[in-house]
């Protein structure tokens, strides 16, 4: 079954940063690399944060401290990672529109979002009665733990892609294929 | 020579049982992943530190102390699993220009973050020292990923040509 190409994968595929991330030598390894640096800095700063919250790490200063000293330059980065992902997408968006591990990244992401949000609006509102308590309260913990182990998930779905990206077809039964690769 | 190590290298059964077991690379990749986070970030924040952008409400040594540990283990983690990653593919490795730059890197990375440590600690150190860790840190995740493309970064150079 051959599967449909929604029109806006084939037009972001067939846009001028496609052609430039399919054409030129250098973009992929230099695209790739900045996603890398920017998710590296994303996620140690987030596991500094989740592990303060946890009561874990640094429990010697203040949550807020920790947290807004460090929060700004996870944007920073996450920002990097958004614009150097969607290039790494734009190369090749059909193979990473049908991809398993593609698209269950986006979902926990979704998720780390939503983590997010519900502490913004719930826990964060009460900070200043728990800013210095160890262990923090439960539902700040909690949002820490989630945080951490969705982060995880999404750097180890990520990885996953590079490895399964391209190879989610079937491969019709008269075909005959030689497994022998040269050495 | 060293191709030929790496060829023995990849005949060996213990090379041919990690490349049998498809998992293993990817998962080492990830703890690769993981554990250069930690590294990367706790040199970073040791790193502002040293030039006043973070954590200015404890003395540098406190910083230090926390983030160098970190700093330690992470990189154990890193060689272990990029011993692994080694062993499961040593051509593709060692054919790598970026694999041997990033090498180098390492050992001038860290170098460079503990003269930072060391230095800062006893009230001097200047900050051109700091920037040029960072800069190098940044440097060996950008070789890091470029193993994968050896042609294409490094054109002549690579010694990947012909293998």
């Amino acid at each position: 079954m051959a599967a449909t190409i929604p029109p806006f994968i084939q037009a972001v595929h067939d846009s001028t940063v496609g052609e430039f991330m399919r054409n030129s030598l250098w973009s992929m390894p230099v695209i790739e690399a900045l996603h890398v640096l920017a998710i590296a800095t994303v996620f140690g700063t987030v596991l500094i944060v989740d592990l303060r919250l946890l009561g874990w790490m640094g429990t010697r200063r203040a949550f807020t401290r920790t947290a807004d000293e460090l929060l700004r330059w996870t944007w920073i980065a996450f920002t990097i990672a958004a614009v150097t992902g969607v290039m790494m997408f734009t190369a090749n968006t059909l193979s990473y529109y049908v991809n398993a591990m593609f698209r269950w990244k986006l979902v926990l992401m979704a998720l780390a979002g939503l983590n997010m949000a519900v502490f913004h609006v719930r826990t964060l509102r009460s900070v200043a009665s728990w800013d210095n308590l160890v262990p923090p309260p439960r539902a700040a913990r909690l949002a820490g733990a989630v945080s951490l182990l969705v982060w995880l998930a999404v750097v180890a779905l990520g990885r996953g892609i590079g490895f399964t990206k391209g190879y989610n077809f079937e491969i019709p039964d008269d075909t005959q294929i030689q497994m022998e690769f040269p050495q | 020579m060293l191709v030929g190590f790496a060829k023995w290298l990849q005949a060996t059964p213990l090379s041919i049982a990690v490349q049998s077991a498809r998992w293993v690379v990817p998962a080492m990749q990830v703890i690769h992943l993981v554990a250069l986070s930690i590294v990367f970030v706790s040199a970073l924040m040791v790193i502002l530190r040293a030039l006043g952008r973070v954590r200015t409400d404890e003395p540098f040594a406190e910083t230090w102390q926390l983030f160098s540990r970190f700093i330690r283990r992470g990189v154990v983690v890193l060689l272990l699993t990029g011993l692994v990653l080694v062993i499961a593919e040593p051509i593709r490795e060692f054919t790598s220009t970026s694999f041997w730059t990033k090498m180098v890197l390492v050992v001038v990375a860290l170098a460079a973050t503990w003269a930072v440590g060391m230095r800062f600690r006893e009230g001097g150190g200047d900050r051109s020292g700091a920037v040029f860790a960072l800069l190098v840190w940044v440097a060996i995740i950008f070789f890091g990923r470029a193993i994968a493309y050896d042609e294409q970064v490094w054109g002549v150079l690579t010694l990947s040509a012909g293998h």
